[in-house]
């Protein structure tokens, strides 16, 4: 589950699914919803990504979703994921389009990511 | 923050005592009336400028304009100064948009002789000024072509104009931009960027002088009633976001190493003589260049745009008048001492008399433009003594969202408020109607209130007001 919340200027998104993988995929779909569908081919992008600590995780994997749409104009529709501490890797697949440049990046503000009481939830403020 | 911590210092200054919190370093100081002073109540804007008084090296207050409202570490409309060489510096108090900022070009004609073509020009910049990458009108700079203008900004771009260079804060080019210090992903995300606006609040608009206020100094800008003006609102793209976007990252990981601790992980920083801080200010001038180079653009776009539809003549004398940044970084002198002035969405505002505003202007005070909303005024303004006086040189740079993007689009459909405004008499391109809808008047905070606070607080005074009569967004 994703939602949008309250934010003056920003887009704050809230996150939950019962694993953590399910959160990063929860981040994914709001993404996508943020900038539109692309069309044609499928193509796949192989990631690798290494944080600091698992919050950071959560807004390094929106990044790289971000930097795709940016440099590829990729809309990433699916990703093969797993994470190992504060490492996730995996494949993206997706199809160019013409991706909405709202999202501008990935802020560390109010950000969050970790299970409660046998959830996992997320947090992130994207700067549109 | 309880009610008792807020003092009113004057007609239009408040204060938040440093003894508030007792990690604040400086009061918390902001200009605002009465019902602006409702609206900012409304979010966090002033927990988050106290966070700012937090940080290592800031001096005399930590300020906020008007335009105030809620953001991520800084609150947009903030401003910080801090002491050189070891106070820090901090990316997110520039914004990911770095040199985010306004350009104002004025046309040779007036409204009464754009006639019959106005939804036609409209079209037209709207043709040649893409929102994204990978279309018609974005330069594409590979290798040395974007170092150079990563180094020099609108300088390196082939038949940059000299009088529109000369009418540039800084004149397009900040000291110590190093290409070096810009990632590869950086470069990638911006390489096919110049010459695109963006989205969110960023526009190409094409007004008219509906008022000047101050004919003396309007006559000095070059604006008359009557006028036709073009203003671009964008900034470094996807260059300027990756560049704060690995700062932030890099000095998040070395905060502790310098026993920084923080109310807020996206205001990290690190000294500003340090290896990190130097980089960052290197990489930060780079990305400010290139959104100068992009703004000189996008104005390139325009002027193609009014050779297409008003010929050539007109394209000719279409002028700009300046172009401020209101996201940014910048070493400057400050009761005679150095100090490194943040600024995220703020614009600098010198007063007459200072060397850093071209001569044509140096006896009015630098020109600062303040757009409003779609469909409402924006402001030609001109800096004040009062800004070196009271806010390190800085005045506000919008009118300053009050309403959530959320909470606008369950306001109104995009496809009414085009329809309102169209009814107006205003030309709207824009291909989202949910986008459109996101940036609806309503959803900002009255910009001529905003005006007259800065303006009753001594930090710039109002010259012209400018109304739309086309809009094209991202």
């Amino acid at each position: 589950m994703y939602r949008f919340v309250e934010h003056t200027a920003e887009l704050e998104v809230e996150l939950e699914s019962e694993s953590p993988e399910g959160v990063l995929e929860e981040a994914r779909r709001a993404f996508a919803e943020l900038v539109g569908t692309g069309e044609g081919e499928m193509l796949e992008r192989v990631f690798e990504l290494e944080t600091r600590d698992l919050a950071a995780l959560l807004a390094a994997w929106l990044e790289e979703l971000v930097f795709l749409a940016d440099t590829e104009r990729l809309v990433v529709e699916s990703a093969d994921l797993e994470i190992a501490g504060t490492h996730v890797s995996g494949v993206v697949r997706g199809r160019r389009g013409e991706p909405r440049p709202l999202v501008k990046a990935v802020t560390l503000h109010r950000l969050r990511f970790c299970e409660e009481d046998g959830v996992w939830r997320g947090r992130v403020v994207l700067d549109v | 923050m309880s009610e008792g911590d807020l003092v009113r210092l004057d007609e239009t200054t408040w204060e938040i005592p440093a003894s508030a919190r007792t990690d604040m370093r400086v009061p918390a100081r902001f200009f605002a009336d009465e019902e602006i002073l409702d609206e900012i109540r409304g979010d966090r804007s002033l927990e988050q400028l106290q966070n700012v008084a937090t940080l290592p090296g800031v001096v005399g207050a930590a300020i906020a304009m008007p335009d105030i409202h809620q953001g991520y570490g800084f609150p947009v409309g903030g401003v910080a100064a801090m002491e050189l060489p070891d106070g820090v510096v901090s990316p997110g108090g520039v914004g990911y948009d770095i040199n985010c900022g306004v350009r104002l070009l004025a046309l040779p004609l007036n409204e009464y002789e754009l006639g019959t073509t106005r939804e036609q020009l409209v079209h037209a910049i709207s043709r040649e000024i893409p929102a994204g990458a990978g279309k018609h009108g974005a330069l594409h700079l590979r290798g040395r072509s974007l170092d150079d203008v990563l180094r020099e900004g609108p300088r390196a771009l082939p038949g940059a104009r000299a009088d529109d260079v000369a009418c540039t804060e800084s004149e397009g080019c900040l000291e110590g931009a190093d290409p070096e210090a810009v990632s590869e992903r950086a470069r990638l995300r911006g390489s096919d960027q110049l010459g695109t606006m963006g989205s969110g609040n960023h526009f190409v608009e094409l007004q008219v002088v509906e008022e000047v206020l101050d004919p003396v100094t309007g006559g000095v800008y070059g604006l008359v009633p009557g006028q036709l003006t073009v203003l671009i609102h964008s900034g470094s793209r996807g260059l300027g976001h990756q560049v704060c976007t690995d700062y932030v990252r890099l000095m998040d990981a070395r905060s502790d190493g310098y026993r920084i601790h923080l109310p807020d992980r996206q205001l990290a920083c690190a000294p500003a003589s340090s290896p990190e801080g130097r980089q960052y200010l290197a990489a930060m001038a780079a990305a400010a260049n290139f959104a100068w180079a992009n703004r000189h653009a996008i104005a390139d776009g325009v002027r193609r745009a009014i050779a297409s539809v008003l010929g050539a003549g007109a394209a000719e004398g279409t002028v700009q008048i300046y172009d401020v940044a209101h996201n940014v970084a910048k070493v400057e002198v400050h009761g005679g001492v150095s100090v490194c002035v943040h600024r995220k969405g703020a614009t600098r505002a010198f007063p007459a008399g200072s060397d850093e505003i071209p001569a044509r202007y140096r006896g009015m005070g630098q020109p600062v433009f303040i757009p409003g909303s779609m469909g409402t005024a924006s402001f030609v303004l001109a800096g004040e003594p009062g800004a070196m006086e009271r806010s390190f040189g800085t005045t506000c740079h919008g009118a300053g969202r009050r309403m959530s993007r959320t909470a606008a689009r369950k306001r109104i459909g995009g496809n009414e408020l085009r329809r309102q405004l169209e009814a107006r008499g205003i030309v709207v391109r824009c291909p989202s109607p949910k986008g459109l809808a996101e940036e609806a008047p309503f959803a900002y905070k009255d910009v001529d209130r905003v005006v007259r606070v800065v303006e009753r607080a001594g930090l710039a005074r109002r010259v012209a007001r400018l109304v739309p009569i086309g809009v094209v967004k991202g």
